[in-house]
């Protein structure tokens, strides 16, 4: 392999890759706004410039190739000079509104201006005035005036997005970025440029304003919108998801995510129609009860039914682990009457990121061997062979409205579920299942990629100190006494736990603590997840044996 | 054993005592008939001087509206966490206002970091230092009591002008 | 007179001697707070009543509403006892020490003291010792180490001054040849106050009975840096106002011996020459009485508030090494006085 010198460093890279990539891998940071690792180069931030021995002038690392022998100083008075000139004409008409922009705090600008500026400014003429506020897109705002035009959203839109919707206009220090005309900036993955925007030029619409980014913790987590299951961070206040950003996995996402995962995946969380503990009904009314009541009744009208009478419903939105967990509590009662639904939107599919199967974990009911006839339960329920029925986490009517008239026809229906739906309005016992942004456990994507999530918001039965969930210096420091330490926390429990907790007045066999032993106990039993635990799996994920993945 | 000589050996008058312990005793008898510092406090008020560090409070503008952009920055300099801002956007040409903004009193050890911090220069001291309450929530000041109109502030914002760099 | 009429005038007096007394604490409270605040340039208190004036009460209902709070691990009858026995010796002290001469009241001559003890003295030395075992009896029955240990503080001290107190007594007990405090006055007749003939024993004296009483500069049974609040750490309401009360009422009876003494008791020199009536005379007499006490109790609070504390070390070493022999050599001098030039 060849090497260059970068900073007296010996560094190996391979041929082909520019100067700030063999610096990057040897943890050597040059500046860049412009460069970004996924797209293609463009070099007219100049902020890179470093100095090379033997060329008369200073070279930006973005594109200038590395070759065998090369000499790179990248803080040697030269290149600071260099880089402080561009720093000074960069914020030149740069607003300096830090105090307004939602940037703040992960603003490269911000990072740079601090760390490589010389710290004031010799302007005293009049900054550029530009439009503020433009609506790019329906998800996008747009401030003209804090933008440096480093090119990197249009180059994201054309080579990422593939749809040319985004191009300068005007030159010199009147150059801009708008859609062509007629175009609105909409395609599916807008807010991606939001992430790679290295200053606050565009925002979030949904996020805008909302909270500053320290004021939050973030959380590693898979995001539920479709198979893909892209890598992602749950960012909380407050006991409350403010919004999600993508997390770099290059063999799932990369390091982008699409906007209707980045928007609709968590509203749920912390919706109105969460179910805040245990129902009942009595008389004809779903009434609040409590976690001791609720079980007994549940052992004790599920024991009047003859096991081939009960059917249990699994889900592909609820993890291995639930799933797990439930096939097992069926297969105790001697129950065979599992079933899956499938839940494709035929032609919502993209070979970027967007896939039709809107479920993360349907590849995870397959290795659990839980079949997806969900029609054959209709059959049976309206036959009368199936009287009970006991749905996790799925939204039977929500798929299809038909459901409604055999509904009716049981005499039994126990619902996990997290939010209020068609499906619960039907339910005799309502138990609150955790959402996935309270619980650990795993989901298996469409190239059976096994990946973990986190509790990001805490539970009545998750502490965040205990639990070892992440925290914000709110978090930290709160006491029950702080208005903003006040975050709703709901009265639910992970589906796992719910049906261990049920076994318990059954056969007592599922006795487990943690999600983690769930886990370890699939592991054990199933052939496709041999020899992964969680600490195995870890932050990335971990892709299963290519033969099983066949097999399944 | 050798005795050491020390810095300074008393005297034999020194040894005693006694002319120390009446002068001493000179020197109270002389202040009790001084005049007294004593302010009789909710008759006589303490007026402090702008350097005061009094409650923090936000500056009103004379259009009424608040200085402040919600930047937060108070917030996350306060060493005791005593601030709560929540932003929201505004038509204004600042966009950006506080929805809500809480000083958590029972907190706030008024170290004036927020003020120091502020970009706006729109939370400075005030010179109020009565502050009762007789619960939690009545020490939790939103900005219906933390507002005030400018001018009455104009004294805090000179001294800041002079001395804050 | 009859055995019901000297009952009757006895209980008369003990009953005004001992409300004199309730009250002449209570505002001495007042007034060394008072002047603590003139010391320090303040006002003190003036908020309850005219000037303050009512402050006494104010605080004594305060101290009185407060809970009775007993440690678990006191020693619960030692602990009630202890403020009693302070008090008790307090009162009792006061039965010995004339504030006037004989007078006649209704035709009754009535002594101006509750009790004319041919040994009072004797009495009060004797009486002020056992004032060490409430203290004592306070400190190892609360349970506590800092009471126990400003307890052994206490008594280590007040039986060292005790030592040099009565030396010094010696040379007055010497000079006026009777151990009855009425006698002790009358020898003092003109200027002979035995404050001017012996200067070294009046000192003696003055300083033993700071320590005696636990004023500063000698007050480290309650050294509040080192034992918080020393033998009365764990008393609270009632009976810390026992201990409140037995230490300003010693203080009381410190003032009243110091001018019983050394400053000639009710003496004015040289009155019977004026010749004044012998209402006016006796008067004024227990007038020049309360006045001279009055001072020496404000010298109590001036050098509370003027002079440091000592270490315990230095208190001992003062007791022992200083104190000590100087009342020994009080004693030389009055008896070079006596045979010198034959008092």
């Amino acid at each position: 392999m060849p090497n260059i010198t970068i900073d007296g460093k010996q560094v190996e890279f391979k041929s082909g890759q520019t100067v700030i990539q063999a610096a990057m891998n040897a943890g050597i940071d040059i500046p860049h706004f412009c460069y970004h690792p996924k797209l293609s180069i463009s070099g007219n931030c100049r902020v890179c410039l470093v100095e090379i021995e033997k060329m008369p002038k200073l070279a930006i690392a973005c594109s200038t190739l590395a070759t065998e022998g090369m000499v790179v100083h990248t803080n040697s008075s030269k290149t600071l000079d260099a880089r402080n000139a561009v720093m000074e004409f960069i914020l030149i008409n740069h607003p300096l509104d830090c105090p307004i922009c939602d940037e703040a705090g992960e603003c490269k600008l911000q990072d740079y201006a601090f760390a490589h500026s010389r710290g004031e400014s010799r302007f005293e003429e009049i900054k550029n005035r530009k439009e503020k506020r433009v609506q790019l897109g329906p998800r996008i705002k747009f401030d003209a005036e804090r933008c440096i035009s480093c090119s990197r959203c249009i180059r994201f839109s054309d080579e990422i997005a593939k749809a040319n919707q985004l191009t300068f206009t005007n030159r010199g220090d009147k150059v801009t970025i708008t859609t062509f005309p007629g175009e609105s900036f909409d395609n599916p993955y807008t807010l991606n440029t939001v992430d790679i925007c290295p200053v606050g030029a565009l925002t979030n619409n949904d996020f805008r304003f909302k909270s500053r980014v320290w004021e939050m913790s973030s959380t590693n987590s898979v995001c539920i919108g479709c198979s893909r299951g892209c890598n992602i961070e749950i960012w909380v206040r407050n006991n409350e998801i403010l919004r999600l950003t993508p997390r770099q996995n290059e063999e799932v996402n990369s390091f982008w995510m699409c906007d209707n995962g980045r928007l609709n995946t968590f509203k749920f969380v912390n919706d109105e129609s969460r179910i805040d503990g245990c129902y009942l009904r009595k008389d004809g009314q779903l009434v609040k009860s409590d976690w001791a009541e609720t079980l007994e009744v549940t052992s004790k009208s599920l024991k009047e039914f003859k096991s081939n009478e009960i059917a249990f419903v699994a889900s592909p939105f609820a993890t291995l682990e639930d799933n797990f967990v439930l096939e097992r509590f069926a297969k105790q009662i001697n129950s065979n009457n599992i079933f899956s639904a499938k839940h494709i939107l035929t032609g919502d599919q993209d070979d970027i990121l967007i896939r039709e199967d809107k479920t993360p974990n349907s590849f995870g009911l397959s290795i659990l061997g839980i079949k997806n006839d969900i029609s054959k339960l209709y059959d049976l329920i309206d036959n009368k062979n199936v009287k009970a029925l006991f749905i996790m986490e799925e939204d039977l009517v929500g798929l299809n409205s038909e459901w409604e008239k055999v509904l009716t026809k049981l005499e039994l229906i126990i619902v996990l579920a997290t939010n209020k739906n068609g499906t619960t309005q039907f339910a005799d016992i309502i138990f609150p299942a955790a959402t996935y942004a309270e619980k650990h456990g795993t989901f298996v994507n469409f190239q059976g990629r096994v990946q973990r999530i986190r509790p990001a918001i805490a539970t009545e039965e998750l502490d965040r100190s205990l639990d070892g969930m992440n925290k914000s210096r709110w978090d930290k420091f709160g006491t029950k006494f702080d208005r903003w330490m006040q975050g709703k926390k709901y009265d639910a429990k992970p589906s796992w736990k719910i049906i261990a907790l049920l076994d318990s007045y059954f056969n007592n066999k599922l006795k487990f603590k943690m999600a983690e032993e769930v886990f370890n106990e699939i592991s054990k039993s199933n052939e496709a997840l041999k020899n992964l635990d969680y600490d195995v799996i870890g932050d990335l994920g971990v892709t299963i044996n290519s033969e099983v993945f066949q097999k399944v | 054993m050798a005795t050491k000589k020390r810095l300074k050996d008393l005297t034999f008058l020194e040894k005693l005592y006694i002319p120390v312990i009446l002068k001493g005793l000179v020197l109270t008898l002389k202040t009790m008939f001084k005049p007294k510092v004593t302010m009789e406090y909710p008759e006589v008020k303490f007026e402090p001087p702008a350097s005061y560090r009094g409650r923090p409070v936000l500056v009103q503008e004379k259009n009424g509206v608040e200085r402040c952009v919600a930047c937060g920055l108070c917030s996350r300099v306060c060493p005791a966490l005593a601030i709560e801002v929540q932003a929201a956007e505004t038509e204004l040409e600042k966009e950006r206002y506080p929805e809500k903004f809480e000083i958590n009193m029972l907190r706030c050890i008024f170290c004036g970091f927020c003020e120091e911090v502020c970009p706006e220069e729109a939370i400075v001291m005030s010179k109020d230092y009565e502050l009762v309450f007789q619960d939690r929530d009545s020490a939790i000041f939103g900005k219906d009591k933390l507002l005030i109109p400018v001018e009455q502030l104009q004294d805090r914002i000179d001294f800041l002008r002079k001395f804050k760099k | 007179m009859n055995i019901w009429e000297v009952i009757i005038i006895s209980l008369i007096k003990i009953l005004i001697v001992v409300v004199l007394m309730l009250l002449t604490v209570a505002y001495l409270v007042y007034f060394e707070r008072k002047i603590s605040a003139w010391i320090q340039n303040r006002k003190g208190p003036n908020r309850v009543g005219w000037l303050g004036l009512l402050q006494p009460f104010a605080d004594v209902f305060k101290l009185l509403l407060k809970e009775d709070i007993v440690p678990e691990k006191a020693n619960k009858t030692l602990h009630t006892l202890a403020p009693f026995i302070a008090l008790f010796v307090a009162f009792a002290t006061y039965a010995v020490i004339p504030i006037g001469p004989s007078i006649e009241i209704f035709g009754y001559k009535v002594n101006l003291v509750v009790a004319d003890v041919n040994i009072g003295v004797l009495y009060v030395l004797a009486l002020t010792s056992l004032g060490v075992y409430g203290i004592t009896f306070a400190g190892w029955s609360s349970g506590s180490k800092y009471s126990l240990l400003g307890g052994i503080r206490s008594s280590a001290q007040m039986i060292s001054y005790e030592v040099s107190m009565g030396f010094s007594i010696a040379g007055v007990l010497l000079l006026s040849q009777s151990l009855s405090p009425t006698k002790i006055v009358e020898a003092q007749y003109g200027w002979m106050w035995n404050a001017i003939l012996q200067p070294i024993g009046f000192i003696t004296f003055v300083v033993s009975a700071f320590a005696e009483t636990n004023r500063l500069p000698f007050d480290l049974p309650e050294a509040e840096p080192e034992l918080v609040g020393g033998y009365h750490t764990e008393y609270s309401s009632f009976k810390f106002a026992g201990f409140f009360l037995a230490e300003y009422a010693n203080m009381i009876i410190a003032s009243m011996m110091i001018t019983t003494l050394y400053l000639g008791g009710y003496q004015i020199p040289y009155i019977d020459k004026l010749g004044l009536s012998q209402t006016l005379t006796v008067i004024l007499q227990v007038g020049a009485f309360l006045f001279k006490t009055a001072f020496m109790l404000f010298f109590f609070m001036w050098v509370r508030w003027s002079i440091p504390r000592f270490r315990y070390d230095q208190l001992m070493n003062l007791g022992w090494k200083v104190m000590f022999p100087l009342s020994l050599l009080n004693i030389v001098w009055v008896a070079l006085l006596i045979m010198i030039f034959g008092f």
